[in-house]
């Protein structure tokens, strides 16, 4: 059981209601540092929605959420600030269109760490280069595959050196000859003790690369437990149909 | 032949004053519109309603009404104006409307997405506004822009029958007196009003170019 | 589900400020709406005399003839356009260049001439240089029929230019030539998705008829002169006359806005299916039918 001193995120009792829906219930979750957490489920679940509340694109209507032992901000520079620790990787990768992949990387350290334009550049090209896509830095997105757009947006979440990173379904809207390319790069990530937690359907990659896995169904976490055990031993039915499903 | 060109320089003169109608409108409108759409995209409800009741009433409303209201009506609470003044005032408030939707639907168009992704690295409000919003809404409306304005310059033409003496006022005038080559004059006119109405949507297009975003 | 805004979801201390705005900018607003109101009564503005004409059934009629003839004009103009509009539309998009080409220059050039001067030239040159004597009808009709024919024109032919390119090679695939899948194909589905779009161009007709009373076509907005002249209160005719524009071009912009719902929900089945949201192998599923679909299977 991790202390709570350890954990880059907590999440105390988190309810969240749309209108009637009550889409987040009674939610505890902790991330360590360095953890590789994956939360996996059935669409509906709410995953993408408890995703969001870490750094507040989605409010809670109760419970409370720290990040890096801090309560989360609900407003101005200090939300700011805290965005600023917390990357985040869209699914539909939301690349600032009218701006080059290497500006876009670098917008975040340019204006919000007021890094000097050669600074911010020279780092946007190496992390280019990093998710391996350096050779496109003067390309728009719009002249990109998606799998090179979502390394960007990889990129450019990395570009703020962020303690924590949370991926809202990365490869969800890629087509799948280019999923494991971006499968690949976060794979790295994690090797390189990024902690970071992974919205995702992607089964395998949980395997491999998780340190625990979360499965959220109906807006409750139902099942928490290592890759090795949820994947050959889940123990509750609905983990069990889920996985049948999935995996045939 | 010869009548026509004798009248050349005094309808051309006319013109001077069209384009300084134009102008005006155009500065003011842009500023007028630009601040309303801002009021319709507010999180301050009163704002929003105040902006949308004044684009939904002109809008729906003809110009040439609007135009009765301003010229006859305000100096009935004592506001007066010269009748350039008043065409100027009715033109901004009339193309003003076209200009906050537009504007509006420019900002609208914006993927929400990106705002979310620019929130979340950390950029404030007014950054998100400055190197997210802004560039991208600016580009996208000066297609539809270049349209409301033309419109504009057409509708100069309605303050004619109310004491302004611009192009078609002169135009009027002129074949009143030379009505051997009204077809002439009337032709002039018409070629006057294409060539501009064809020149604004040349420069629109080259200015759209110059700042298109590769999509 | 999520909704992705301008603005984050406020804060307690951001909600206090936009609360405060609020009533800041509710206050401001009565201000300014008292302090018209008691500038408008001191001037007389809300005298009895200056309504009480507006009630008499003389004028109400007297102005409900305008409106008629507003709406006579506008009708008129707009079925005339509709067929002006079709057949340039048609022409633009033709195979043969002789013909596209002057309908671009038709479609160009009464786009960019104000409604005005071709009301006035029908109105001037006809019969000075022409002899021709049009009715005051006419020459308002036609000359927005100019314009708005041009103006349809565009409509119709980006309508047809926006249905999916399957729909025309499908046609060709079996058999059919180009008129024929202008007519069966191509133009019934564009004048759908096009009928919001034609009733904004209605409402565009009613506003421009209100020209008409400058060459002398008893509309509305003529109607409301000679009253205002009449009973001496502009302020209040034009504003009323101006309202029951509103109201007119209000309920045309309803009907136009159910249309286009209606027609989202009646062909919900022809547009693109969306695969946002769902998992990896529906979406690819999905988007493996959708492709047979746009294929014609």
């Amino acid at each position: 059981m991790m202390s709570m001193s350890d954990s880059i995120i907590v999440l105390e009792k988190v309810n969240k209601w749309f209108g009637p829906a009550h889409v987040l219930r009674d939610i505890d979750l902790s991330v360590g540092f360095g953890e590789v957490v994956v939360v996996a489920g059935p669409s509906g679940s709410g995953k993408s929605t408890m995703c969001r509340t870490i750094n507040r694109l989605e409010t809670i209507n109760s419970g409370a959420i720290r990040v890096n032992g801090q309560p989360l901000p609900e407003e101005g520079k200090e939300l700011a600030n805290l965005r600023s620790e917390v990357g985040m990787v869209f699914q539909q990768f939301n690349l600032f269109s009218h701006l080059s992949i290497l500006d876009n990387v670098a917008l975040g350290p340019l204006k919000v760490r007021k890094q000097s334009k050669a600074e911010a550049g020279e780092r946007a090209r190496w992390l280019l280069d990093r998710v391996g896509i350096g050779d496109q830095a003067q390309k728009y997105p719009a002249q990109l595959s998606g799998g090179q757009q979502q390394r960007a947006a990889i990129a450019r979440a990395l570009a703020m050196d962020p303690k924590v990173i949370l991926f809202d379904e990365p490869t969800s809207a890629l087509d799948p000859e280019m999923i494991n390319e971006v499968l690949d790069v976060i794979g790295k990530l994690a090797e390189d003790g990024m902690t970071m937690l992974v919205v995702t359907h992607e089964m395998g990659f949980a395997r491999q690369v998780a340190d625990r896995v979360v499965f959220m169904d109906a807006g409750q976490i139902v099942e928490q437990a290592p890759p090795e055990i949820f994947f050959t031993r889940p123990e509750t039915a609905r983990a069990r149909d889920f996985l049948a499903k999935i995996l045939k | 032949m010869n009548e026509i060109i004798e009248v050349l320089p005094t309808l051309l003169r006319s013109f001077g004053t069209t384009l300084e109608l134009a102008l005006l409108s155009t500065i003011a409108s842009l500023l007028v519109g630009t601040v309303v759409a801002i009021m319709r995209v507010a999180p301050i409800p009163p704002l929003r309603w105040a902006g949308t009741a004044y684009v939904h009433f002109v809008r729906n409303t003809p110009i040439t009404i609007i135009f009765f209201i301003i010229v006859f009506g305000l100096p009935q609470v004592g506001v007066i104006f010269s009748f350039f003044w008043f065409a100027v005032l009715v033109l901004t408030l009339y193309t003003g409307t076209f200009v906050a939707e537009t504007v509006r639907a420019g900002i609208q168009a914006i993927p929400a997405g990106q705002i979310e992704a620019a929130r979340s690295i950390g950029l404030s409000f007014t950054q998100v506004i400055r190197y997210v919003v802004l560039p991208q809404a600016l580009r996208s409306v000066v297609p539809p822009l270049a349209t409301v304005l033309i419109a504009l310059l057409k509708n100069t033409s309605v303050a004619s029958a109310f004491g302004v003496a611009e192009a078609i006022n002169s135009m009027t005038n002129l074949v009143n007196v030379h009505s051997t080559v009204v077809l002439g004059i009337m032709g002039a006119t018409g070629f006057a009003y294409i060539s501009l109405a064809l020149l604004l949507g040349r420069a629109f297009a080259w200015l759209e170019r110059t700042v298109a975003i590769v999509r | 589900m999520t909704t992705a805004n301008l603005f984050d979801q406020p804060g307690p201390k951001a909600a206090r400020r936009i609360t405060l705005f609020t009533i800041g900018a509710v206050v401001l607003i009565a201000i300014v709406v008292a302090y018209a109101v008691m500038e408008l009564a001191a001037r007389g503005q809300f005298d009895a005399a200056r309504w009480s004409p507006l009630t008499n059934p003389k004028l109400i009629l007297f102005l409900l003839q305008g409106l008629l003839n507003t709406l006579g004009a506008a009708a008129v103009s707009l079925v005339l356009a509709l067929v002006m509009g079709i057949g340039l539309a048609i022409g633009r998009l033709s195979d043969v260049r002789f013909v596209r080409g002057p309908c671009v220059v038709i479609v160009e050039l009464a786009r960019a001439a104000p409604v005005l001067l071709s009301m006035l030239f029908l109105f001037l040159a006809f019969p000075l240089a022409f002899h021709i004597d049009l009715s005051a009808f006419w020459t308002v009709v036609l000359a927005l029929t100019l314009y708005n024919g041009a103006a349809i024109a565009e409509i119709v032919r980006a309508g047809v230019l926006t249905l999916p390119s399957g729909q025309q090679e499908a046609a060709y695939a079996i058999g059919l030539r180009w008129w024929p899948t202008m007519r069966l194909v191509l133009l019934p589905q564009a004048l759908r998705v096009m009928l919001p779009g034609l009733i904004g161009q209605l409402i565009v007709l009613i506003k421009d008829s209100a020209l008409g009373f400058i060459v002398g076509y008893q509309e509305l907005a003529a109607q409301a002169q000679s009253a205002a002249l009449l009973f001496n209160n502009p302020l209040q005719t034009y504003v009323v006359v101006g309202l029951v524009f509103v109201l007119l071009n209000s309920a045309l912009s309803w009907v136009s806005t159910y249309v286009s719902g209606r027609q989202v929900g009646a062909d919900s089945r022809d547009q693109a299916i969306t695969t946002v949201g769902l998992e990896p192998e529906a979406a690819a599923a999905l988007r493996a039918l959708d492709v047979e679909r746009r294929m014609g299977r």
